[in-house]
C-alpha cells in the first residue's frame, strides 16, 4: 500500500504525533544560558580551587574587616557569642565528651570557608563583600585557627598551600551500620533496664494549651517573657520595621555583642537620652562602646542612611 | 405555653401515645396533630436548659443551628476551624535566631499521611526569600552540551509527575541523642512531613541539557540569603529526583521553596534545596558548608561520616503521646507513623514492655514508597503502666534499631540520623512521658 517514500514519511510523522511522548532528547524548552548570565550566578568554589576569582587578602587586612563584620556574632577570637557559631579552637576535642567543631578542628577544606563567607556572610548582608575582602577574612579566620601565619596573604596560588588538619578524618557514609533483628518474644532483659526521664523545664510549653496533655511538670518553668504591647509608631518607625527584621534583629533581637534588645525599655533608656542624632550616627557609622560593637549599618552597607535611621526609629519607639 | 410535660422527648412521646389510646378516628388524628405541634413547640421554646447543663448538648438545640451560618467565599482561602489548635512549634533555645532555625510539624494532630502545607516543618538557614516567580530563573550549566535558563513557564512545559513523599530533617530526634529531653512528639519527631509533590523529573531536565560523560555530580543552589548549596551524585539525579513547583494540589508554599525546589525522595531534607536557582554539573563534589561543617556525622573516634544522605527506617507512636494522653480505660487503638528513605514499609511491631515482647501492628491506608505510612494496633488499656514502643521494618529488611544499638556504634554526638526505637512511658493515670531505656 504505502510503498512510496513520500507516503512512508507521512505515516511516520502521523505515528509520532499520536504516540505517547518518550523523552530521549531535548524538547527545545527554555533559552540558552549565556556566559554572562552564568558568570553572575556561578559563585561556587571547590576544594581544588576551581571557582576562586582573582584577588588577594592578607591576615592583617582581615583583622579589621573581621572585627567590623564578623566579631559581633563570632567573637573577637572566633569564640562565638551566644548561640552563634564558634569559629576557632576545639583542636583535639572531637573524640571527647565535649567535641567542639570549628573551622580549625573540623572543616576539611579551606575552599568551603571562602565559598561560605562569600555566599552567605555577613549573615544580614550576604554577597555584599568584595572578593578581596573575602580573601582577607578567610585568611584571618585561618590565622585565628593557627593554620596560617600572621604574614600570610591568601590568593589563588597560596590557597593551594593551605591544608586543613581534619581533612583525613572524613569518610563516606557506611550505613547501614546497625543490624537489629525482628525478635518477637523475650528480646531483652527487663532487669537490666535503666529508665531515663526528661529534665523539667526543657520542653517549650508556651504554645501549647494548658490542657493539651503536655506533661504538667513542664509548666511554670519558663520565664513568661515581656508581654507584647502594641505602640503607635511614627511613619519612619513603620518604614523601619522591615529593615529591622532583615538587618538589625540578628543582634538586637537576642542581645548579641552587647546590643540593646529591641523592646527592652531598661536597656534603651540611657541610649535614647543621648538623642536621636547620636543614635543615628552610631548606627550609620558604627560605634565601639563599653558593652560591645555596633558595626556600621549593622554590617549591611547596602542600606541607605535613611533606612538605618528608620530602623533606629523603630527600635527606639518600640523600646520606650 | 405552659410546661405540660417533663422536657424529655421519649417521655413526651409516651404520654402522647397513651392519651391517644382513648380516642378514635378523626379525634385521634386531630389530637396527634396537636400533640406533634406541642412537641415542636416544646423543642423550640419550652425546653429551657437547666443551669448546670451544656446548652449545646442534647436534648438542647445547639446554638449554631439556630441561625444562618457563614456564606460562600466569606473566607476565599479556607482555614481550619477556630476550635482547632494546629500549629508548627519551635524550640526557642535550639538556635540563635528565627531566620536560621527550625519548627516542627504537629504529628500528634495529623489524621492521615498528608501533612497540610501550612503545617509542614520549616528549616531555613537565612529566612524565607520573597521570590517573585515571574523574575525567578533556573539555570542549568556546567558539564552539559546545552546550558539553559528556564522560567517557571518553561518548567511547566515539561511532562510532569505527582508523587507522595516524606521530607525529614536529618536532625529529627537529634535533641534526644544524649538523653530524653522533649515531652512532646512534636519536638521528638516533628521535623518530618509528607506531601504530594508535583513537578518534573530531574532526569528530564538533564536530558534537555545533555550531560557530558564526565558529569558525575550536580551542585544544587537556592536563591535564599544562605545561598543553600549541596552536591548531589548524578545517580540520584537520574533516579528519582524531582524539581517541584506543586505541593498538596497548589503552588509550593514560600516556606517550602516557592516557586520551585529540588526534591530528593528519602534523603535528608537539606539536600532538597529550596528556592532553586541553579544546577551545575561537575566531575566532583563541592564539599560546601552544609556537607562538611554541618550534615556530617561525628563518630566516637573523632572521625566523621560524610554524604550521609539516606533517612533510614523509623517510626513513632502518635496516639497516645505526651500531647495525647489516655483518658479512657477499655478499648484503645494505638496509632502512629512509620517511614523509610529506602522504600516501602513492610511491617510495624508494637511493644508494651519496653521491647521485651512484640506484637505485629496493622498497616493502615496507603503504603507508598518513601512516604509516611500509618499503623494501628487495637488493644485494651485498664490502668496498667506501659513502656510503649514501635519498631518498623522496611522492604529492604532493615529493622529499626534500639537506642542502645545506635549509641554503641555512633556515640552521643553525631546529631543527625537518630532513627532508634522510641519509648513512651504510659502511667497508671494515662499520662504519657518521654523516656529512654539504656
Amino acid at each position: 500500500m504505502f510503498r512510496s517514500p513520500k507516503c512512508g514519511a507521512f505515516t511516520a510523522a502521523l505515528l509520532m504525533s499520536i504516540s505517547p511522548v518518550l523523552i530521549a532528547g531535548p524538547l527545545g524548552i527554555g533559552a540558552p544560558a549565556t556566559a554572562e548570565m552564568i558568570a553572575g550566578w556561578d559563585i561556587d568554589i571547590r576544594p581544588d580551587g576551581q571557582g576562586l576569582p582573582p584577588g588577594a587578602g592578607s591576615v592583617a587586612d582581615g583583622e579589621g574587616l573581621y572585627e567590623a563584620q564578623c566579631a559581633s556574632c563570632h567573637g573577637l577570637f572566633g569564640e562565638g557569642a551566644g548561640r552563634w557559631p564558634v569559629l576557632a579552637g576545639g583542636e583535639g576535642t572531637l573524640d571527647t565528651a565535649h567535641p567542639e567543631k570549628t573551622v580549625g578542628s573540623y572543616w576539611p577544606y579551606a575552599s568551603t570557608l571562602w565559598d561560605y563567607i562569600h555566599r552567605a556572610m555577613p549573615y544580614p548582608a550576604p554577597q555584599s563583600l568584595t572578593d578581596d575582602e573575602v580573601y582577607a577574612i578567610t585568611a584571618y579566620v585561618l590565622y585565628l585557627n593557627d593554620i596560617v601565619d600572621d604574614d600570610f596573604v591568601l590568593n589563588q596560588e597560596t590557597f593551594q598551600e593551605v591544608k586543613m588538619p581534619n581533612e583525613p578524618n572524613f569518610y563516606i557514609d557506611d550505613r547501614p551500620d546497625v543490624v537489629n533483628t525482628r525478635c518477637m518474644a523475650n528480646c531483652a532483659d527487663p532487669a537490666l533496664f535503666e529508665i531515663v526521664t526528661t529534665i523539667n523545664g526543657v520542653t517549650p510549653t508556651a504554645h501549647f494549651k494548658e490542657d493539651s496533655g503536655v506533661a504538667a511538670n513542664h509548666y511554670g518553668n519558663e520565664s513568661s517573657g515581656a508581654e507584647s504591647v502594641k505602640v503607635a509608631l511614627s511613619d519612619a518607625a513603620v518604614a523601619g520595621e522591615s529593615v529591622h527584621a532583615k538587618a538589625c534583629n540578628v543582634c538586637h533581637g537576642a542581645g548579641i555583642a552587647g546590643a540593646p534588645v529591641t523592646g527592652d525599655a531598661g536597656a534603651w533608656t540611657d541610649r535614647i537620652a543621648q538623642g536621636m542624632s547620636t543614635l543615628n550616627k552610631h548606627a550609620i557609622e558604627g560605634y565601639v562602646g563599653k558593652n560591645g560593637v555596633m558595626p556600621a549599618k549593622g554590617g549591611n552597607m547596602a542600606l541607605s542612611d535613611d533606612e538605618v535611621a528608620n530602623a533606629v526609629a523603630f527600635m527606639v519607639e518600640s523600646s520606650q | 405555653m405552659t410546661k405540660l410535660f417533663e422536657p424529655s422527648l421519649p417521655k413526651l412521646m409516651e404520654a402522647l401515645a397513651s392519651e391517644a389510646q382513648g380516642l378514635k378516628g378523626m379525634d385521634r388524628r386531630n389530637f396527634l396533630k396537636g400533640g406533634i405541634a406541642a412537641v415542636a413547640g416544646l423543642a423550640s421554646v419550652q425546653i429551657i436548659p437547666k443551669a448546670n447543663a451544656e446548652p449545646n448538648l442534647p436534648p438542647n438545640i445547639p446554638e449554631w443551628q439556630t441561625y444562618l451560618g457563614r456564606g460562600v467565599v466569606a473566607k476565599p482561602y479556607g482555614e481550619p476551624s477556630e476550635f482547632e489548635d494546629l500549629q508548627r512549634r519551635t524550640v526557642p533555645w535550639l538556635t540563635a535566631d528565627a531566620q536560621s532555625s527550625i519548627s516542627m510539624t504537629p504529628l500528634q494532630d495529623l489524621e492521615g499521611i498528608i501533612t497540610p502545607s501550612g503545617l509542614v516543618f520549616e528549616r531555613y538557614h537565612g529566612g524565607i526569600p520573597n521570590v517573585n516567580p515571574d523574575q525567578h530563573r533556573l539555570i542549568i550549566h556546567g558539564l552539559v552540551d546545552r546550558p539553559i535558563v528556564l522560567s517557571m513557564d518553561d518548567l511547566r512545559r515539561f511532562p510532569s509527575v505527582s508523587e507522595i513523599r516524606f521530607i525529614e530533617c536529618p536532625a529529627n530526634g537529634g535533641m534526644e541523642w544524649r538523653g530524653a529531653q522533649m515531652e512532646a512528639v512534636q519536638f521528638t519527631h516533628g521535623m518530618l512531613s509528607c506531601c504530594e509533590w508535583t513537578g518534573v523529573k530531574l532526569s528530564s531536565l538533564l536530558a534537555e541539557v545533555g550531560v557530558k560523560p564526565e558529569g558525575k555530580w550536580i551542585l544544587a543552589e537556592g536563591a535564599d540569603a544562605a545561598g543553600m548549596s549541596r552536591s548531589i551524585p548524578i545517580e540520584k539525579a537520574l533516579d528519582d529526583a524531582l524539581i517541584v513547583w506543586g505541593q498538596n494540589g497548589e503552588a509550593l508554599r514560600p516556606e517550602q521553596g516557592y516557586p520551585v525546589r529540588l526534591l530528593l525522595p528519602g534523603w535528608e531534607g537539606n539536600t532538597s534545596v529550596k528556592w532553586l536557582r541553579r544546577l551545575e554539573v561537575g566531575d566532583q563534589p563541592w564539599h560546601h558548608r552544609e556537607e562538611t561543617s554541618k550534615y556530617t556525622d561525628l563518630m566516637p573516634d573523632g572521625r566523621a561520616r560524610r554524604f550521609t544522605w539516606v533517612q533510614e527506617c523509623n517510626s513513632v507512636i502518635t496516639s497516645p503521646c505526651p500531647e495525647k494522653p489516655l483518658r479512657h480505660r477499655g478499648f484503645l487503638e494505638i496509632q502512629g507513623f512509620a517511614w523509610s528513605g529506602k522504600g516501602k514499609i513492610k511491617a510495624v511491631d508494637v511493644s508494651f514492655d519496653g521491647g521485651v515482647n512484640w506484637q505485629r501492628a496493622e498497616l493502615k491506608g496507603l503504603v507508598l514508597d518513601k512516604a509516611l505510612t500509618r499503623f494501628s494496633l487495637q488493644t485494651q488499656w485498664n490502668g496498667e503502666p506501659w513502656l510503649l514502643q514501635s519498631r518498623a521494618i522496611d522492604e529492604t529488611g532493615y529493622v529499626q534499631p534500639t537506642l542502645r544499638q545506635l549509641r554503641d556504634l555512633r556515640g552521643g554526638w553525631s546529631i543527625y540520623h537518630k532513627n532508634s526505637i522510641h519509648t513512651w512511658n504510659v502511667t497508671e493515670k494515662g499520662e504519657v512521658y518521654n523516656v529512654q531505656i539504656s
